[in-house]
């Protein structure tokens, strides 16, 4: 069994996002009518969800149902071609990314995306600075500095402080995976997007990151993008279901797992 | 992907003296026991004029190998804070040159120079990478043609002669050794400074910027905030070069940044390596060497002393067709070979 | 269309403002003009033609940045080494004519044997280094580099004007009043015949490179390739041959717009330089990997030019560079540039 961890979350940080959290009433994420065309093709079509502060949710659906896109609108890779997004009541719609991550939201990839090139060290580093001040420091931290300390915090919460100097390109799958969350734990995060968090790990792997997922602070709310069912109806407490681009059905795990139509489209077939 | 990219370190001690490795004492003591066994024209034509260059070559390769940019303007920059140092203070050019003391053209030049190069950023990051080539040639085309035809400011064709350094403490810079030192120093300084700011959080962020910008966004950096930034960075040392290189010439014109010289600083720093920073000095070192005795070499084999041109554009294919990462490029692969073929089990360095 | 549609119902102040710019100019370039605007502009004759020069510039320089931007756009490859080919081209147009007397004999030679350069460097070179969009754009400099002495080995450092043959000497008389006589007879606008030739063959040249992108197959592979490149390799298409084929058309229209800058210029070395620089500000402004694009941005550019140089010499390069600071700083992708 895993031994109890670090806190993955400060207590300082986890305050500073409650007291952030509490001042808006409210949803914590917030899509209405959000469609994004390719040319002719509708990616995603009048996506209308409403996620509550805290509340962990599951976005299940086929391949091209949509979801990736969804994410992508959220965190700001490109705009959506109508729709607004409002992040705890604040509309984001137009915000670079940049802006988006420092008012609390995170986001995880599919296929990871690190920097191949640098230490597991450095990638934490990065993602603690990035919400921090001083980006643009052209000092070197002292031994005590708070950025490096709490880097070094985050890797240990994820169990990676062996790999600390490693290259990120000789860690192996189930290491990078770990790494891809570690990234967006870091600073003060009120929602993350978990894209497919599992992906590729073995059953152990698998149950880690439920753990994992289930031990946030129940202040974080999150989103999360899973084929495998198993993993995706036990750390969720509520699903939506996207099909063709559009919102197709949403519930509590135990309705969705006992809808017929969806157990028509998607449940018979097996995991993906 | 050759290099472990450096580690945000904590700093241990100031100098870290001990850490310095054998070779780079002997390169320094080389350097600055020079003087003692070189001519005065290699002193000051050959290893000024590398210093110089590769300052100006290594602000490219700051952009280009830290940033993921390559940008044509850090000639320009050069060239502008050579204008400013000849217009606000003296030379031969007395219904312009304002005759300000040096304590003010100098910062007022880098600080010129280095806002042009920002500004230039600013205009050039926000499109993809290789429009960064286009655009920053194009705007160093247009300044070469102002100046050639501004005759108010910039003295048109003609420019501005007799712009030479400030005798400070009474030496004429101008003079062989000095000038080697003053060159030198300098050249160390800008070197030092960008193995510094590499290791910093702004240079890491760079180069996080450098190998995904899509990531770093996500982690919360602003992309385009965190090129402009370093395009001020990298025009500064331009700008420190610009200022030496029209003290070098004792002049500085509209051909001192026309498009083949603007070019030439890229082949520098390419020839070179934009891997690190020692990379732009080494093409520089090469380039003077070649510049200088390029006729003498054509005619030993039969061409005309004029086809310098053919020999650089040559080689330079060369090396952009066998070595990409340039000298330091054969260098690592070299490096590479001999670590391969050591015994495993002894284990190497690191 | 549809988009002219989409973009006057979304800015209807800009609309109006760019109608009367135009209804403002046409009105201009065609009425006789009063004396007290001449007294403030100049006469009529001087700005038509500035105006007409400024447009058979910018069919030039249409010429020369439609292979530009159709290779760069397809093959994201920046070929700096452009201007080269350009001056090139122009200098065995020169040999051409200089040898047989037929101008026109200069065309179809210079486009083959440009071309055919333009073919081999991208078989041998640039085929080996795909997808290394920054080591591409190295070679071409060193090529352009390496052209650049060559020519001037062989060609020297003199000016070359290729001889424009008789039947298209001498001016032309076109429909445009330039003043008024007392007697009331009217004025009209005279200009180089060869001129208004060169402005009539881009015309004919932009469209059927449009109607072979917009109505052939080899266009909509080209168009398609241009959107997206990863899409046109996965259809299974021999993208290898169409990237031959389009870097060949560009060195040859590159090469052809050679002979016809050296007809109403001059050749010398230099000129390489400044059609790649033009080229590249075209496509700034005009945007990449379109040809209407192109054709909007030499036409800007050539007008800004033409008429900076008439009414304010000394800034006229200002002028031109302010555009395409304006455009980047507002547009990075260019005026009827695609993607970002």
């Amino acid at each position: 069994m895993a031994q109890p961890r670090t806190a993955i979350v400060r207590t300082a940080d986890r305050s500073a996002a409650e007291r952030l959290g509490s001042v808006s009433t409210g949803n914590a994420l917030e899509l209405r009518g959000v469609t994004k065309l390719f040319g002719a093709l509708a990616a995603i079509s009048d996506v209308t969800i409403s996620v509550r502060p805290g509340e962990r949710r599951a976005v299940l659906g086929s391949n091209g149902a949509g979801k990736t896109t969804l994410f992508n609108c959220v965190t700001g890779d490109f705009l959506p071609t109508s729709g607004t997004i409002r992040l705890f009541g604040e509309d984001l719609t137009n915000f670079p990314a940049h802006e988006r991550i420092r008012r609390g939201l995170r986001r995880t990839y599919q296929i990871s995306l690190l920097f191949g090139g640098m230490t597991v060290a450095d990638n934490v580093y990065l993602a603690c600075l990035g919400v921090s001040r001083g980006r643009f420091s052209l000092l070197r931290p002292r031994p005590s500095d708070a950025i490096v300390a709490r880097a070094h915090e985050l890797i240990e919460a994820v169990h990676l402080t062996r790999a600390r100097d490693t290259l990120v390109s000789a860690l192996s799958y189930g290491q990078q995976r770990q790494l891809e969350i570690a990234l967006a734990l870091a600073g003060a995060p009120r929602f993350i997007l978990f894209d497919e968090p599992a992906a590729g790990l073995s059953p152990t792997e698998r149950s880690e990151l439920v753990a994992i997922l289930s031990g946030l602070p129940d202040h974080i709310g999150y989103i999360i993008i899973e084929h495998d069912m198993d993993v995706a109806l036990r750390v969720a407490e509520s699903v939506t279901m996207m099909h063709n681009g559009r919102v197709f059905k949403e519930g509590t795990p135990e309705e969705i797992e006992n809808d017929a139509e969806v157990q028509e489209l998607y449940l018979g077939g097996g995991h993906g | 992907m050759a290099d472990v990219l450096p580690t945000v370190a904590p700093r241990k001690s100031l100098l870290a003296l001990e850490r310095i490795p054998a070779p780079v004492w002997v390169l320094g003591l080389l350097l600055l026991a020079m003087p003692a066994f070189a001519s005065n024209f290699v002193l000051f034509q050959i290893f000024g004029w590398s210093f110089i260059l590769g300052m100006i070559a290594l602000s490219l390769m700051v952009l280009a190998g830290y940033g993921g940019m390559v940008s044509l303007i850090q000639m320009t920059v050069a060239a502008l804070a050579g204008y400013v140092v000849a217009i606000l203070g003296t030379s031969g050019v007395t219904q312009i040159s304002l005759g300000w003391p040096w304590w003010l053209y100098i910062p007022l030049a880098i600080l010129i120079a280095t806002v042009f190069g920002t500004l230039v950023g600013a205009l050039g990051v926000r499109t993809e990478g290789i429009y960064t080539i286009m655009i920053t040639l194009a705007i160093a085309a247009a300044f070469f043609y102002f100046t050639r035809q501004n005759y108010g400011i910039f003295n048109g064709y003609t420019g501005f002669n007799n712009v030479i350094p400030p005798a400070w403490f009474g030496v004429d810079w101008r003079q062989a050794v000095p000038f080697y030192y003053m060159t030198l120093a300098c050249a160390v300084l800008s070197y030092l400074a960008v193995m510094w700011m590499s290791r910093t959080p702004f240079g890491l962020a760079l180069q996080g910027v450098r190998d995904n910008p899509r990531r770093m966004a996500a982690l919360g950096f602003s992309v385009t905030a965190h090129r402009i930034v370093a395009y001020t960075f990298a025009s500064a040392i331009a700008a420190v070069g610009g200022i030496l290189l029209v003290w070098q010439n004792a002049q500085v014109t509209p051909g001192t940044a026309g498009i083949p010289q603007v070019i030439d600083i890229l082949v520098i720093a390419v020839v070179g390596g934009l891997k690190r920073p020692i990379g732009p000095f080494i093409g520089a070192l090469i380039y003077a060497i070649l510049s200088v005795f390029a006729s003498d070499i054509l005619h030993a084999i039969g061409m005309s002393g004029e086809r310098f041109k053919l020999v650089v554009g040559l080689g330079f294919l060369a090396v952009v067709g066998f070595s990409p990462d340039g000298v330091l490029g054969l260098w690592d692969k070299y490096q590479a070979r001999r670590e391969a073929n050591r015994d495993p089990l002894l284990g190497g360095g690191r | 269309m549809s988009t002219l549609h989409n973009l006057s119902t979304r800015h209807p102040v800009g609309t109006i403002v760019v109608l009367v710019l135009v209804v403002g100019f046409a009105w201009l370039v065609f009425a006789p003009w009063p004396p007290g605007l001449e007294q403030a502009m100049g006469r009529k004759r001087v700005f038509l033609n500035a105006i007409f020069s400024g447009i058979t510039l910018g069919a030039l320089y249409f010429l020369v940045a439609s292979g530009f931007t159709l290779v760069f756009g397809l093959m994201r490859n920046v070929n700096l080494a452009h201007g080269s080919l350009y001056l090139l081209g122009g200098y065995i147009g020169y040999g051409v004519v200089d040898a047989t007397g037929y101008w026109l004999l200069a065309f179809p030679v210079v486009f083959v044997v440009v071309g055919a350069l333009g073919l081999l460097l991208q078989h041998q070179v640039f085929r080996r280094m795909e997808g290394e969009e920054l080591r591409q754009t190295l070679v071409t400099i060193g090529i352009s580099i390496v052209l650049a002495d060559l020519m001037l080995w062989y060609w020297g450092g003199q000016s070359y004007q290729v001889l424009s043959p008789q039947w298209l000497s001498g001016p032309i008389t076109l429909p445009f009043v330039t003043a008024v006589r007392p007697n009331g007879q009217a004025v009209y606008l005279s200009y180089p015949l060869v001129r208004i030739a060169i402005l009539f063959a881009a015309i004919v040249i932009g469209l059927a490179m449009w109607f072979v992108l917009n109505r052939s197959k080899l266009g909509m592979l080209i168009r398609a390739g241009v959107d997206d490149r990863d899409i046109l390799a996965a259809s299974g298409v021999r993208i290898q041959y169409v990237f031959l084929a389009v870097f060949a058309f560009g060195a040859g229209l590159a090469g052809i717009a050679g002979i016809i800058g050296g007809t109403f210029q001059s050749l010398s070395p230099g000129e390489d330089t400044r059609f790649l620089l033009a080229s590249l500000v075209v496509v700034i402004v005009g945007g990449m990997g379109s040809i209407p694009g192109a054709a909007l941005g030499a036409l800007i550019i050539g007008l800004a030019e033409q008429i900076g140089l008439v009414y304010a010499p000394t800034y006229s390069v200002v002028f031109t560079f302010l555009i395409m600071a304006v455009v980047l700083a507002f547009r990075p992708q260019g005026l009827l540039g695609g993607r970002r």
